[in-house]
């Protein structure tokens, strides 16, 4: 299934694309992460947990990034498996400015199975999407007061 | 309560006796088992539909507080035998499914692990910390696909996905289809259902070390079936096994199987020697419990202009799923068996494929093979008259075989026991008002409204059956005591889960004793107490379980006639019985009641010479045919044009079962049936996607009927009894279900017919309807134009 959303973050693409290299940014702003460390060059493990709909449950992956474009763009993939069954996905994000701000683009193409499918796909879609509202929100603060730290 | 007389109680709508118990949660369920030191395990399932395992790691879930011990297919599967099925069709290729997967997964829910605990939360908790390295291999899902050259393999080793071809062939069918009419085709897909039991499945395992026994407690409909099969998998004798079936919440087939999950509970109370229990939660079991159905078929039938009907065709399409439980591979048999229905086909030609998928295995439910004959058959003649111009309730009238021509031989090799298919339907159509009806309906279509009306005149194989048509023998076992006190204990190896029989049976030992109901208790769903029995499903424990009874109570009374003619100084012959009581002809002031006659029986001082003291019989019943039970669902349906929601306006059911021995269980039967039919019509299908991951995993994506949705029911009946068994019955279990589907659909499709809507697929959710509808509504607004444009 295709996943596609687009938020408005308080900062300039370049600023905007470093941070989202950082992983304790990204552990601050991915819901549920209690764990996200790099393993590699672009490479990550996390470990979340979640709740979409009933299926509450924690999920361990692997995160990477290819494609790197700075400022522009670049691919997150994901891969995260726990108790309710499996997440694969990967997701194509664009920055493009927007004023003083950025406009992010994501296009993900998602997999579930297990526990996730059998109980949860209808609901899949506007899970992700509000699990995405939350992080961009998240992030696009934590962005606007290091923003305001640096000023 | 009724007075005890001959022929008192049979023919009754007496109340359950069991419904007190479970009306006010005073019964027992497995879940309700508590046992000292008593583990409980949870089951690991595949989130892949098809997947090799690269690798497991449980060392974290032993680790966690209160676990006992986590065990993989490395570890089980040598010690557990092969999950059984009793299918042995000469081409059939079967996987060897083993308790827990080995290096591969090929269904979404397919064992993986199992982990023991001190609770049952610790043990769900513990599935979290197990490590599993899949490396997904490709999958698939839909039968028709499965065939293609390029599909991937359920079973890479098999080097196909057929699992094995079928096929019934009678008369000549080429020439009839040259000599015929018209052809009437129609593609017809029999979606996959999940049976749903309220109670889903469950059990507790307890080793006694020094006697070297095993007792299982399981919700299973066929505990006598589990003491046979069950020493093929763990290894105990059949001697040393005690299968015990407390309350069942609902089987509808579902629980006619041996399920890994009883085999790994069975070994590891040995292994850990601790009883252990399982219980299945409602997401496993939308995935790891059998489904229905499943079957698609391609369909001809061959007619006259005049609606003789000649020949029928079918290419069918069963899928299987990815494993074979106990009768996986013979339900689609059975739609086989019955694709001749009520008619006097003159040829047949069912060819069956049957078919490997990334899926849950296939099985038994509710009607069994059965419902898809009826449906696809009943589709075809409503289709055949719609087509010829004639009248649906005329064409069929008109290929009925005539009472008088029973027993009847069909096409497909069946010996139809009796019947009078005219009586039943023109009993339903007076019960439906008939002409009232047809009005009613023209009146709607002239204001505009979608209304139809459908029939179906179905017949069902029950009472199943013959000894040497079935795998494992068709008998039933059944056992009378008359204890020392003069109560009545009676035995039957059949395993009611929900159909009454604890008041039925007890309404014909009690008739046939001439001993109040109050004073007899039926024992069923233990095997340390029903040393025999080949339990229930299709529609055969009453049929057969009470036949078995009633041979006792006649060897009972036989034999007690001899010990009252010794008491009262003349031989057995000369003694009369009635209502209970025992005398010589003439003299029934002297009577003798059972109390006497037992205490007689088992203090023994006064037994004439070569009299065995008690007072007990036991009985094996083999029938000789099986029963088929027939009648007319007649149903009234209305279309809601701009939804597409459907309104049953009238449900009309007359089924004939033979004698009823008691119409509140009968009516209750029917009800249900037709509920599940309601189901499958309007509601029901279980969907995977094209993947194999299961879509509809709860309530939420799986919709049952509710009780808003249920119509009031016209339910009447005619009795045609059966020639073979003495209280002529033939079973009720599945008649609902076989004959309600083509009724509603018939209804649905009858509203559809003015908008030239010829066929649409179960089940009839309103989106489809309403997409069919502004499809054609679309089309003719093209073809007329206004006039006014």
């Amino acid at each position: 299934m295709i996943i596609e959303g687009t938020h408005s973050i308080a900062a300039a693409p370049a600023h905007v694309f470093d941070r989202l290299m950082e992983p304790a940014v990204l552990q601050q702003a991915i819901p549920g992460c209690d764990k996200l460390e790099k393993t590699g060059e672009d490479e990550y493990v996390a470990h979340l947990k979640l709740g979409i709909g009933s299926i509450k449950g924690s999920y361990s992956g692997k995160v990477s990034l290819s494609d790197r474009q700075p400022p522009h763009k670049f691919t997150l993939h994901m891969e995260g498996k726990g108790g309710p069954g499996f997440v694969k996905g990967t997701s194509a994000i664009e920055l493009t400015a927007d004023g003083r701000a950025t406009k992010l683009h994501y296009s993900a193409n998602v997999q579930v199975g297990g526990l996730i499918a059998a109980v949860g796909s209808r609901m899949i879609e506007a899970a992700a999407k509000k699990l995405a509202g939350e992080f961009f929100h998240k992030f696009g603060a934590i962005v606007a007061d290091a923003g305001k730290q640096a000023r | 309560m009724k007075s005890a007389k001959s022929n008192g109680y049979i023919g009754q709508a007496i109340k359950r006796v069991e419904d007190p118990r479970l009306m006010q949660g005073r019964a027992t369920f497995v879940d309700d088992l508590r046992l000292p030191g008593m583990l409980h395990a949870a089951v690991l399932r595949s989130p892949h539909a098809h997947a090799t395992i690269l690798g497991l790691k449980t060392e974290a879930a032993k680790a966690l507080p209160g676990v006992t011990d986590v065990f993989t297919g490395a570890e089980i599967n040598q010690a557990c035998g092969l999950v059984p099925c009793s299918a042995s069709m000469p081409d059939l290729k079967a996987p060897k499914h083993t308790v827990l997967a080995g290096d591969r997964v090929y269904f979404v829910g397919h064992p993986v692990a199992i982990v023991v605990a001190a609770s049952p939360s610790i043990a769900r908790d513990a599935l979290d910390l197990i490590e599993v390295d899949y490396d997904p291999l490709p999958a698939v899902a839909n039968p028709e696909k499965a065939l293609e050259k390029e599909s991937p393999l359920t079973h890479p080793d098999h080097g196909t996905n057929v699992a094995f071809t079928w096929l019934l062939a009678n008369g000549d069918v080429d020439g009839l289809f040259a000599q015929a009419d018209r052809v009437i085709k129609q593609r017809i897909v029999h979606q996959r259902l999940t049976p749903m039991a309220i109670e889903p499945r469950g059990c507790v395992a307890s080793f006694h070390a020094g006697e070297g026994s095993l007792t299982l407690w399981t919700s299973t409909q066929i505990p006598h079936l589990v003491r046979t099969l069950l020493p093929g998998m763990i290894g105990v004798a059949e001697n040393k096994l005690r299968i015990v079936t407390p309350e069942v919440g609902g089987g509808f087939g579902s629980k006619l199987n041996l399920y890994v999950e009883e085999a790994m509970c069975s070994h590891l109370a040995m292994r850990l020697g601790a009883p252990v229990k399982w219980i299945e939660g409602r997401r496993e079991n939308a995935m790891a419990t059998i489904h229905g159905r499943d079957q698609i078929g391609e369909y001809e039938l061959a007619v006259k202009n005049d609606g003789t009907v000649l020949a029928i065709k079918a290419r069918t399409i069963a899928d299987l799923g990815s494993y074979l439980q106990l009768l996986t591979p013979t339900i689609p048999t059975l739609t086989g068996l019955m694709i001749s229905g009520c008619y006097k086909l003159k040829a047949v030609r069912f060819e069956l494929t049957g078919v490997y998928t990334n899926k849950m295995a296939t099985d038994a439910y509710r009607g069994a093979g059965r419902p898809e004959a009826t449906y696809a058959l009943e589709r075809l003649m409503d289709l055949a008259a719609a087509e010829l111009g004639l009248d649906p309730v005329k064409m069929r009238l008109k290929n009925f075989p005539k009472p008088g021509e029973f027993p009847f031989h069909t096409v497909t090799g069946l010996a139809y026991d009796s019947g009078n298919y005219q009586r039943a339907l023109k009993k339903a159509q007076d019960l439906a008002s008939w002409d009232a009806l047809l009005e009613q309906r023209d009146a709607a279509r002239q204001a505009g409204r979608l209304f139809g009306i459908g029939l179906s005149t179905y017949v069902e194989i029950c009472g199943l059956g013959p000894s040497k048509i079935m795998a494992a023998g068709g008998w039933e076992w059944g056992c009378v005591r008359i204890e020392i006190s003069g109560k009545v204990t009676a035995i039957t190896g059949t395993t009611p889960h929900g159909q009454g029989q604890e008041t039925s049976f007890a309404q014909i030992v009690g008739d046939r004793l001439g001993v109040p109901m109050d004073d007899i208790v039926v024992l069923r769903g233990d095997t340390a107490s029903a040393h025999f029995g080949r339990d229930t499903y299709g529609s055969r424990a009453t049929v057969l379980g009470g036949t078995a009874l009633l041979m006792s109570v006649d060897k009972i009374i036989a034999k007690a006639k001899i010990l009252a003619g010794a008491l009262l100084g003349a031989s057995a012959k000369k003694i009369d019985f009635r209502g209970g009581k025992f005398w010589v002809k003439g003299k029934p002031k002297n009577a003798l009641d059972w109390k006497r006659l037992a205490q007689e029986a088992y203090v023994a001082k006064n037994l004439p010479a070569n009299f065995e003291p008690g007072l007990e019989a036991s009985s094996f019943f083999e029938p000789k045919n099986c029963t088929y039970p027939f009648g007319t669902h007649i149903v009234a349906a209305e279309v809601e044009r701009e939804t597409g929601d459907v309104t049953i306006v009238k449900y009309v059911a007359v089924d004939d079962c033979g004698p009823q021995v008691n119409p509140l269980l009968v009516e209750g039967q029917l009800q249900g049936g037709i509920a599940h039919s309601l189901g499958q019509v309007l509601f029901e299908r279980t969907v995977y996607d094209g993947d194999g991951q299961l879509l509809t995993g709860e309530f939420t994506d799986y919709s049952m009927p509710r009780a808003r949705d249920i119509p009031e029911y016209v339910i009447g009946s005619t009795v045609t009894p059966s020639p073979s068994n003495p209280l002529g019955i033939k079973g009720v279990g599945e008649a609902g279900t076989i004959g309600a589907n083509p009724a509603i659909a018939n209804a649905v499709m009858d509203a559809l017919a003015p908008l030239g809507i010829r066929h649409v697929d179960l089940p009839l959710l309103p989106e489809k309807l309403w997409r069919a509808i502004e499809e054609k509504t679309a089309e003719l607004r093209k073809k007329k134009p206004r006039s006014q444009s």
